[in-house]
């Protein structure tokens, strides 16, 4: 019999549906022994760090067991020296975080909620931050896992070294699979050191600048470690946005890089008719913080968050097309674009007047409206439940049937999350 | 002719196959020493000819060799099963580069040099840079997630890939993309030595020129402090673009071959180069000179001009080929440890390389913690080949104890697969064998490469 050890009532639900029960993983022979009866009973269990991200994916097929990874959150091995670290799963990212500055040394995860968010969740939910372009995705500073699969098996990948080819990279396989080939119980990555200083840059767009203040950021001659335009979202900032929005930009760096940064941001944002820069250097952490928060922030019982992948090019070009789509419905739009990356962050919201047994419908509506224009627009967060009705992923890869094949020889009775992933793996 | 090989030839075409035994020779080894003649080469000009290929494997239980350039070092390449190679020399195209999203998409069989100088025309360039570049190709450096100097601070292949056009073993042409949803198949295929499908194109990022660059010089008494001195930068919190070592060995053949300037009387030298924005480059020499001179530095030297810079890359790169000054064969091995581990296990590579009576040069890849020893022999000698052979197995296993691993950047190929066990468990390999039931269900693809022969497909398969 394994131990079972309860957790305290906190309800994991997801998109509604609760755990028959609720575990807490102790160490990685305890999740084995877990995952392993509960395999051989045909009992599904849904992996959970923090639970800040389970907004994205499907509800589970089934759901008997909420394996919390939580308490798995010991600092293994630090070689700050090496640039390398090594953490359980259940670590928090706010921790992970703050482990790392104690050496002036940093992983841009940028996961929102960072204070209850995992080092494993966030792996697992193949969270894309908007540094990525600057410094790399999570996976591409993660250079090994240990994971247990569904049938107990405990598999190690890559290793505690930056430059590794021993083997299949499995540790690439775990990241954005949403807990269903396995559970990520520890990870090991390289760490980059602190730049000296961080600044933001945050101009309000007047009327009609928008689409030249994009291409202008997107030419600067210092490149900002993220460029994001905020379109709705006022409670994110603490001051006026501007009717267009704002744009946000990232700088890291030495002194002398950032006010030359800061200079030509400045003379690059006028040249397009954006009079004003402001400049933010001691809140710049908290603020960005904020704004990654927003990833994810719902209006309870009101909205929808959906996340379009792209060319940094087109990504303007997509919020265009949300907001061409949505306008014959009654839903609003808060967006978020990424200018490095290409992302549109989508929060299709309606307001307090809609009526609260309409809500679903309408959104549900929107949300088709929106997919007919961008078909690849896949659900981030929801503000309410929807029980299923809403596929949580877009148009389907082309290598599904391969995904399947994968799913089916790690996990062949479906123990893991079922039904989470896209095609309802 | 065989079977296999007239139905070849009947579907591409007497020119794309080659039968003859003195053609397939080069088509038998690569730069490891194994080699085993395929039954036939097959050199393709598009994307379905090589899922015709595919498919006349499968119906004939041919297995199936990808190769690129044929410059990898542990044997991936070589047809130890006989078979068909596929050569992409025809598939070497620049497909379109998209210069305002730096994206490239490119042949597998295009060269690694030839992205970057066309690339430079935009302002932009590939990162990965395999001391082979001028031969290597974009999908051998996919298969074996090739490194090099630059990936200290840009990131090995994997890092760079975008995405993947590739046969399966059902002879289907399938895209895949780390922007797609669901398992990231881009990024289990980069690194897997060919044994999961052949991949025929490749999406890339690309990177903007940087704004300055600099290249420094430092010489030391020996590979030890010169190691130390990597081991103060990393632990400093800089990480320049590139953190090289040469030892005496190494600089004096290169020396003798390229004329760069390296001091022949220090015992290593040390290669920096920083890269980045102009602002930053002056405070970042003093930062690196201080520490260089605080782990014993005896010169140091600024490249100041271009043409300086490029000089001493060329002597850098070209190292593995001057050693062909000094002995008739050498044994270069790739492992990785731990940075701080390295003056150690520097120390620890000397001394197994004088216990087994052999002059080992070194040149690698040190602000990575990615060793090259090259063992000089003479193959005729078999004193010397069984002295390389356990000196290289020594080498491994001080890298495993330090911390480090088997391979850095060359792959495991059929060289290292036995080794592959002292890394992983036989349950670590079984759930790496587990993507390739799915894959490579009839271990078509690249037969007897990084899967140890003991751990033969009914162990590597784990149990249904």
């Amino acid at each position: 019999m394994p131990r079972l050890v309860r957790a305290h009532k906190s309800a994991h639900g997801i998109d509604g549906l609760v755990a028959a029960r609720t575990l807490e993983a102790q160490s990685e022979a305890h999740v084995a022994e877990i995952l392993k009866a509960a395999d051989a009973a045909g009992e599904a269990v849904v992996p959970i760090g923090g639970g800040t991200l389970l907004g994205i994916g499907n509800r589970p097929r089934r759901f008997d067991i909420a394996l919390v990874t939580k308490r798995l959150s010991a600092l293994h091995v630090y070689d700050y020296r090496d640039l390398t670290i090594g953490v359980g799963a259940g670590m928090t990212v706010a921790k992970f975080s703050a482990t790392l500055a104690q050496h002036r040394q940093f992983i841009p995860l940028d996961a929102p909620n960072a204070s209850h968010a995992t080092v494993g969740g966030t792996l697992a939910a193949g969270w894309l931050g908007p540094r990525r372009a600057a410094y790399g995705r999570a996976r591409d500073l993660l250079i090994g896992t240990t994971t247990v699969l569904a049938d107990g098996t405990i598999a190690h990948a890559g290793g505690r070294v930056v430059k590794n080819v021993s083997g299949y990279d499995l540790s690439k396989l775990y990241v954005g699979s949403l807990g269903t080939l396995g559970v990520i119980v520890s990870a090991n990555f390289k760490t980059l050191p602190l730049p000296p200083q961080f600044r933001l840059a945050v101009a309000p767009l007047p009327e009609g600048t928008r689409e030249r203040a994009a291409q202008h950021v997107q030419r600067l001659e210092i490149e900002p470690t993220a460029a994001l335009l905020l379109d709705g979202f006022r409670d994110v900032l603490p001051f006026e946005i501007g009717p267009e929005g704002a744009i946000v930009l990232a700088f890291e760096g030495s002194p002398s890089v950032i006010e030359r940064a800061t200079r030509s941001t400045r003379s690059a944002l006028g040249a397009a008719g954006v009079p004003a820069t402001r400049i933010v250097d001691a809140a710049a952490h908290e603020m960005f913080a904020r704004i990654v928060d927003a990833y994810v922030a719902t209006v309870p019982g009101r909205s929808l968050t959906l996340r379009v992948l792209g060319l940094p090019g087109g990504a303007l070009a997509r919020e265009n097309a949300a907001r061409e789509a949505l306008a014959p419905t009654p839903a609003l739009l808060d967006a978020i674009v990424d200018l490095r990356n290409g992302d549109a962050i989508l929060r299709v919201f309606v307001d307090g007047r809609i009526d609260p047994l309409a809500v679903r419908g309408t959104l549900s509506d929107a949300v088709a409206a929106l997919r007919a224009r961008l078909p690849e627009a896949t659900l981030l967060a929801r503000g309410l439940v929807l029980d299923g009705e809403i596929d949580a992923w877009g148009s389907p890869p082309e290598a599904l049937e391969m995904m399947r094949g994968i799913k089916g020889r790690f996990d062949p009775r479906g123990t893991l999350a079922p039904g989470r992933l896209v095609g309802e793996i | 002719m065989t079977v296999v090989a007239e139905r070849l030839v009947a579907a591409l075409g007497p020119d794309a196959v080659h039968t003859d035994p003195e053609d397939l020779a080069v088509y038998a080894f690569d730069a490891y020493s194994e080699n085993r003649l395929p039954t036939a080469a097959v050199v393709p000009k598009d994307v379905r000819e090589v899922t015709q290929i595919v498919r006349i494997a499968a119906d004939c239980n041919e297995p199936i060799v990808a190769r690129g350039a044929g410059t990898g070092l542990c044997g991936g390449a070589v047809p130890t099963q006989g078979g068909i190679v596929i050569s992409f020399s025809r598939l070497n195209r620049i497909l379109w580069i998209d210069s305002a999203n730096r994206r490239a998409r490119v042949q597998s069989g295009l060269i690694n040099l030839d992205l970057s100088k066309a690339a430079a025309h935009e302002g932009l360039f590939y990162a990965p840079d395999p001391s082979s570049q001028k031969a290597s190709t974009l999908g051998g450096n996919v298969g074996t997630n090739a490194g090099g100097p630059h990936c200290l601070s840009y990131g090995t292949t994997t890092n760079h890939v975008i995405g993947l056009e590739f046969v399966d073993h059902r002879g289907e042409v399938v895209t895949v993309s780390q922007e797609d949803a669901g398992y990231d198949l881009t990024g289990i295929l980069v690194g897997s030595e060919g044994t999961l499908g052949v991949v025929t194109a490749v999406e890339v990022r690309l990177l903007r020129l940087p704004e300055a660059v600099r290249v420094y010089l430092a010489t030391f008494a020996d590979v030890e402090s010169a190691s130390e001195a990597v081991s103060q930068i990393i632990g400093a919190g800089i990480v320049p673009t590139a953190l090289e070592i040469m030892d005496k060995v190494i600089t004096g053949a290169v020396e003798a071959a390229f004329h760069a300037g390296f001091p022949e009387d220090a015992g290593a030298v040390l290669l920096i180069e920083t890269a980045g924005l102009a602002d930053d480059m002056d405070g970042l020499e003093l930062a690196l000179a201080r520490i260089a001179k605080g782990s014993g530095a005896l010169s140091w030297r600024s490249a100041r001009t271009q043409a300086e810079c490029d000089n001493l890359w060329a002597a850098r790169k070209g190292a593995a080929g001057a050693i062909g000054r000094l002995a008739p064969n050498y044994y270069i091995q790739d492992c990785t440890v731990p940075r701080t581990k390295l003056p150690e296990v520097m120390h620890r590579v000397d001394e197994i390389a004088r216990d087994h009576r052999l002059v080992v040069g070194n040149v690698f890849h040190a602000g990575d913690g990615n060793l090259h020893p090259l063992l000089l022999f003479d193959r005729s000698r078999p004193r010397d080949v069984q002295a390389v052979a356990d000196a290289g197995t020594e080498i491994l296993d001080t890298c495993i104890a330090f911390g480090g691993t088997i391979s850095g950047e060359h792959g495991i190929g059929y060289e290292k697969r036995e080794s592959l066990t002292r890394l992983f468990s036989a349950d670590d390999l079984a759930t790496m064998g587990r993507v390739r039931d799915v894959l490579d269900p009839a271990r078509r693809f690249n037969p007897d490469k990084i899967f140890p022969s003991s751990a033969s497909c009914a162990e590597v398969r784990s149990p249904a």
